[in-house]
């Protein structure tokens, strides 16, 4: 006994409530990505990141979910985060500030001098350090989601 | 004689992988050695300085000054509360008995640490119950006519000297992503690295 292949049947509530909380999700992951100030972090703001998409892909399907989030973007997202921390700590080891000091970086970069706030000044690359994180969990995740939710009927073509 | 012809992708990845190793070496070069007083893990924080006379004679005989005992217990550093109502503090005490003060020789290398300058160590002991030993709690050296005293402590050191050494006012911040980098570089490429195997390994599409 074989199960009936199955349409794609639209839900009108569900697809509204995603479409109203999936910006917010996402708002609300980014503040807690870049709140290093704060409450924050790079792990957690990138899980709920990845918990946005994943919410998308339950609803839409992974077809039309994959053009909110291509695998080749997806990819990019995934290394991008490693390079943007392992860069931020090789340039500390070049410009011999401290091996493993990540966030002594601003000592020379000028930017955060215009700023003109002391308190500002390794905001930028905390920012960094804690985007770069959260890149790579939320792509991560997103991509473990879409592989284990794809089936062989949808989505014949790739993208 | 005959030179092999080179992809010019080879030639590019040889250029790069050279270029790599070069920055490990320079990388390795730069890390801190081990027991360096200068790293993290090792520095010590000042806590205060006084006039030396007639106490370096009582240090060196091994005995803790009423001076410097004082000053160290009106910094809260005592076991009970420090005001009346406040939680109690549970810092090991320096009664007789209780510590021991070591003399230090410039360039010594003890307890995992290199000494650049000569001073004391308070060592005290905790009471615990499975490592009953002296332990490093205070230093303290001497600098023309005043005497310093320092406090070898890792939390303390990470929470009140965390926005000077790192410009950042977030301590928890700092931890992840300075003092404990390595760590959170490391988890980082184990999430990345399962989700490569998650790929490799249920992935059926043909195209990426």
């Amino acid at each position: 006994m074989t199960p009936e292949k199955k349409e794609y049947k639209r839900d009108v509530i569900i697809e509204v409530t995603t479409d109203l909380t999936f910006p917010l999700i996402l708002l609300f992951g980014l503040y807690i990505m870049i709140g290093t100030g704060g409450t924050g972090g790079g792990f957690q703001g990138g899980t709920i990141l990845a918990a946005a998409y994943i919410l998308y892909i339950t609803v839409y399907g992974t077809e039309k979910a994959r053009e909110k989030m291509p695998e080749s973007t997806n990819a990019l997202f995934k290394s991008l985060g490693l390079y943007l921390y392992n860069g931020a700590g090789w340039i500390c080891i070049l410009f011999s500030l401290a091996a493993a000091q990540w966030l002594n970086m601003p000592a020379f970069w000028p930017i955060t001098d215009f700023v003109g706030v002391s308190g500002s000044r390794s905001f930028l690359v905390g920012y960094m350090v804690s985007v770069g994180i959260g890149l790579t969990v939320m792509a991560s995740f997103v991509s473990q989601y879409f592989d284990l939710a794809w089936k062989e009927d949808e989505e014949m073509g790739g993208r | 004689m005959n030179i092999p012809k080179m992809n010019p992708l080879t030639w590019t990845s040889i250029v790069i992988a050279l270029l790599l190793i070069a920055l490990s070496i320079y990388a390795i070069e730069d890390l801190p050695a081990f027991g360096d007083e200068n790293s993290a893990a090792n520095k010590k924080i000042k806590l205060f300085s006084l006039d030396a006379d007639g106490l370096v004679e009582s240090l060196d005989a091994g005995v803790l000054p009423v001076e410097i005992k004082t000053r160290i217990e009106d910094l809260g550093f005592i076991e009970g509360p420090t005001c009346p109502g406040c939680q109690n503090e549970n810092y090991p005490t320096l009664d007789e008995g209780n510590y021991e003060i070591k003399k230090i020789e410039k360039g010594a290398y003890e307890g995992g640490r290199i000494y650049t300058e000569e001073g004391w160590d308070v060592l005290i002991r905790e009471g615990e119950i499975f490592y009953d030993e002296f332990q490093q709690y205070y230093f303290i050296d001497e600098m023309g006519e005043k005497l310093n005293v320092y406090r070898y402590n890792w939390p303390v050191r990470v929470v009140e000297r965390t926005e000077e050494e790192t410009f950042i006012i977030n301590a928890v911040t700092s931890g992840l992503a300075d003092y404990r980098g390595y760590d959170t570089m490391g988890e980082e490429t184990v999430i990345l690295t399962g989700a490569i195997g998650v790929i490799l390994l249920i992935r059926r599409r043909g195209r990426l």
